[in-house]
């Protein structure tokens, strides 16, 4: 049977040293990464922690650095495996990693940028915290009364990629969330332009979300690098919705 | 065993408990956030739930088209008692079609970036079994747009959330509830949350099968607390087949495809929907859609034997992108074909679970038996899907009956009755019998948990599948008492806590060897063919034995089967035919 070698990161607590440790797995046909890690949790080590929920790509939790590049694990394929590069992804170093062999073996990191709770999980709590720091709801008043608000095609239409968005997190691949912790992130300025943007929100909420994405630790933090347009799995462009907010500022 | 962490135990409480994180789970808390303490405990972030995987839309008679003009809550209510094959409770569903309307307009309220028609109005699209075009949907994403949505309103609001707390048992007090005790997957310590109102919304339990659409978290983890509890499992032999799931993956492949023009097409190139619904034609009900595929393929004219064609080609790359975006990236991630050009392969899959826990319609609406304790969703049986559950109705039943069960909650005196030194007793047996489970599971010595669930989904999938037969069903029996008795003696670690997922999935296999057993007995004592559930051996509908729910309990070592009768009454019982 062929098998795959996986180096993957371990670390036990947020305190301790970090590691590296291979596993070999048999590989299926179509196997994805996330099925590999699986493997290893069901037959060799019961306590590797990572993410996980929907397998399809939708949900967001399985957001790793898979050869030093953040992909979801559950639409990675273990066979081709890829090593993907862009000019705008920096550099990623967790730990002391010795003698990885690219071209035979798949290493598996955790999310860039966020502080390690155990093995591949990541806190996501300051994730989640500047995501409803921008207040990313409609404050209309809730109705069910007919008919509904309308709104035209195109309006609907231009907000979907943004609508999109499945808040992984990868984005904070960025770095400037590298090095600034209380940086709001592209994906949270992404979900404050998509409510920006949506015609149906009142002038009101607008200009109070519009405030929140343009403080000091918001959209003029932005360094435009664009990484976060280069690992999104959704293809939301944040960077491209953040310079959106951007322009709103000189009308 | 660890009995000295008693008098450390953590209590939370609260004036009702939510467990659940999706959209039933949600609603629920937005109906009570503004005059309650209340908490949502979910074993995942919110937003990683099951619902947002939902795609095709939510069914309301708003008739927003043209050709929805004459639809009414009648004819939506008709068609989900027809597709029901008459199990459904026709005042539950006639209900379910009434609010509807209502409802989707609230979610727009809230924000829902629904698709719109040119005249600015929701967008709707036709789907399997009904008679109008009455689908409203967000592109394919339609859960995903929804789930973000009624979220955001929970922030909103301020809802206390606790993230990636593990439902383990449920605390009760005579016939009353009195909370639970979950884990705390990132402390690893066992935390109770005492209140006299919980609400189970953890959704399906697709995850007994290997072959399922659902996501990995779908493991029945509300149904077996219940189970445990003594409160019955009602109509779980009916268990949807999606028709088209990709293969490979088994990843959903919406009923939008075939709403939007989709075609099903067998090796020899023939739209094979013809021979079994030539009115209805690729836009039948899942089941028998389902079957048409299992035949096509058990007969010889499905491709490597396993799969069929869904082919979107005719429909053309704009149409695609606009309507189906998601459909095309699952199917080029998923399965490197990008369905503007190419057919994509698709097989049944297990989908959706029609049966579920036995909760009220009148009176106190979703409330088990158990009194406080309700539940809703796909978790529940409130029988408004009967034995086939027609697209677009499960989204609209988690955000209707959110907003009921909310109400029960509200309607309830919140004057407690329980006496405190009643509950810290109960509390403190539930953590001293959890802490006996780690503990045995510990020093056993028997099979991983890996053997355990492989051997149930096994059988699941090749015994209680599409097609099913007394000697198969009885052989599953088997098989699941085996898997029980492994299950007694099973082994994993559990001295390390911390994020110990192997310990979650562990905890996720005791309910799915219980839910897989009610499943398969029921489907074994059900000898008639009636919606998703479909017996060779019994190839028609008895309606004189049969038109009734069942209700499964264990009681000491064998599981006992009761029944109640279907709420007619609206709808003439007829044969069913598309």
């Amino acid at each position: 049977m062929k098998e795959k070698t996986f180096v993957i990161f371990r670390q036990k607590n947020p305190d301790a040293k970090p590691s590296y440790e291979r596993f070999k797995v048999p590989l299926t046909p179509g196997m994805t990464v996330l099925e590999a890690l699986f493997y290893i949790q069901d037959h060799f080590d019961h306590e590797l922690a990572f993410r996980y929920s929907c397998r399809g790509a939708i949900c967001g939790s399985c957001g790793l650095t898979i050869n030093k590049f953040p992909q979801l694990a559950c639409k990675t394929q273990v066979h081709p495996s890829e090593i993907k590069k862009h000019p705008r992804v920096p550099n990623l170093e967790f730990g002391d990693l010795k003698d990885w062999d690219q071209e035979k073996e798949i290493l598996i990191e955790p999310l860039p940028n966020m502080s390690i709770i155990k093995d591949l999980v990541v806190d996501m709590e300051p994730f989640w915290k500047f995501y409803r720091e921008v207040q990313p709801f409609f404050d209309r008043e809730i109705t069910d009364e007919a008919p509904e608000s309308t709104q035209t095609f195109e309006d609907a239409r231009r907000i979907e990629k943004l609508v999109y968005c499945i808040l992984c997190g990868m984005c904070w691949t960025c770095p400037v969330s590298g090095k600034r912790k209380d940086y709001i992130g592209p994906s949270n300025l992404a979900k404050a332009f998509r409510f920006i943007d949506d015609t149906r929100v009142s002038e009101k909420h607008r200009k109070e979300i519009y405030e929140k994405a343009m403080q000091e630790n918001g959209v003029p933090a932005c360094e435009k690098i664009f990484a976060c347009n280069s690992v999104c799995p959704k293809g939301v462009m944040p960077g491209t919705a953040i310079d959106k907010i951007r322009k709103l500022e000189k009308k | 065993m660890n009995i000295g962490r008693i008098d450390s135990l953590k209590v939370e409480e609260f004036d009702a408990i939510i467990v659940g994180g999706g959209l039933s789970g949600l609603r629920v808390a937005i109906e009570l956030a503004d005059t309650m303490n209340v908490a949502i405990i979910s074993k995942v972030y919110p937003l990683r739930s099951h619902s947002g995987a939902a795609q095709g839309g939510i069914n309301a008679s708003l008739g927003n088209t043209e050709a929805g003009k004459k639809d009414s809550p009648k004819s939506h209510a008709y068609d989900t008692v027809y597709g029901s094959d008459y199990l459904a409770d026709q005042d539950a569903v006639m209900f379910l079609a009434e609010e509807a309307p209502k409802i989707v307009i609230e979610l727009e309220s809230m924000g829902a970036p629904f698709s719109r028609l040119d005249s600015g109005l929701i967008a709707q699209r036709a789907f399997g079994g009904a008679g109008f075009p009455r689908t409203c949907y967000a592109g394919d994403r339609t859960g995903h747009a929804l789930l973000h949505t009624v979220y955001e309103q929970c922030i909103r609001k301020g809802v206390k959330f606790f993230d990636e707390f593990f439902l383990v048992d449920l605390i009760k007090v005579g016939n009353n509830i009195a909370g639970l005790v979950s884990l705390d997957i990132a402390s690893g310590e066992l935390v109770v949350f005492r209140s006299e109102s919980v609400v189970l919304a953890t959704g399906g339990f697709g995850r007994i099968y290997k072959r399922s659409t659902n996501a990995i978290i779908n493991t029945g983890d509300g149904l077996g607390a219940a189970y445990r509890a003594g409160i019955p499992m009602q109509d779980c032999e009916f268990v949807q087949f999606h028709p088209t799931t990709l293969y490979g993956t088994n990843i959903l492949m919406t009923e939008g495809a075939r709403g939007e023009g989709g075609f099903l097409f067998n090796k020899n190139n023939e739209r094979f929907m013809s021979k079994v619904a030539p009115k209805a034609m690729e836009l039948a009900p899942r089941d028998i859609v389902a079957r048409a595929i299992d035949t096509e393929i058990l007969e010889g004219r499905g491709f490597e034997n396993s799969y069929v064609h869904l082919d979107l080609t005719h429909l053309g790359s704009e149409k695609i992108m606009e309507r189906l975006p998601g459909i095309r990236e699952i199917s080029m991630y998923f399965a490197g074909v990008d369905p503007i050009e190419k057919p994509i392969p698709v097989q049944p899959g297990q989908h959706y679970s029609m049966g579920g826990i036995a909760s009220k319609y009148k009176g106190d609406f979703g409330e088990t038996p158990l009194e406080g304790l309700y539940s809703i969703g796909e978790t529940s049986c409130i029988s408004v899907h009967g034995a086939n559950r027609l697209g677009g109705n499960s989204l609209l039943e988690t955000i209707v009956f959110g907003r009921y069960v909310g109400r029960a909650i509200l309607k309830k005196n919140k004057q407690k009755k329980l006496t405190a030194s009643d509950v810290k007793k109960a509390e403190s047996d539930v953590f001293k019998s959890i802490e006996n489970l780690f503990s045995s599971w510990n020093e056993n010595t028997g099979k991983k948990p890996v053997e355990i669930r492989t051997a149930m989904k096994n059988t699941m999938d090749v015994n209680v599948g599409v097609y099913r037969e007394a000697s198969r069903l009885k052989q599953a029996v088997k098989d699941l008492q085996q898997v029980q008795k492994d299950f007694e003696i099973m082994h994993i670690e559990t001295q390390e806590r911390k994020f110990n997922f192997g310990l979650i999935r562990a905890l996720e296999l005791r309910s799915m060897v219980d839910i897989a057993e009610v499943t398969a007995v029921a489907a074994l004592w059900r000898k008639e063919s009636r919606g998703a559930h479909f017996r060779t051996d019994y190839p028609t509908r008895d309606d004189k034995q049969f038109m009734v729910h069942s209700l499964v309990t264990r009681e000491k070592d064998e599981l006992v089967i009761e029944t109640k009768p279907v709420t007619l009454g609206l709808f003439e019982v007829k044969e069913r035919a598309y």
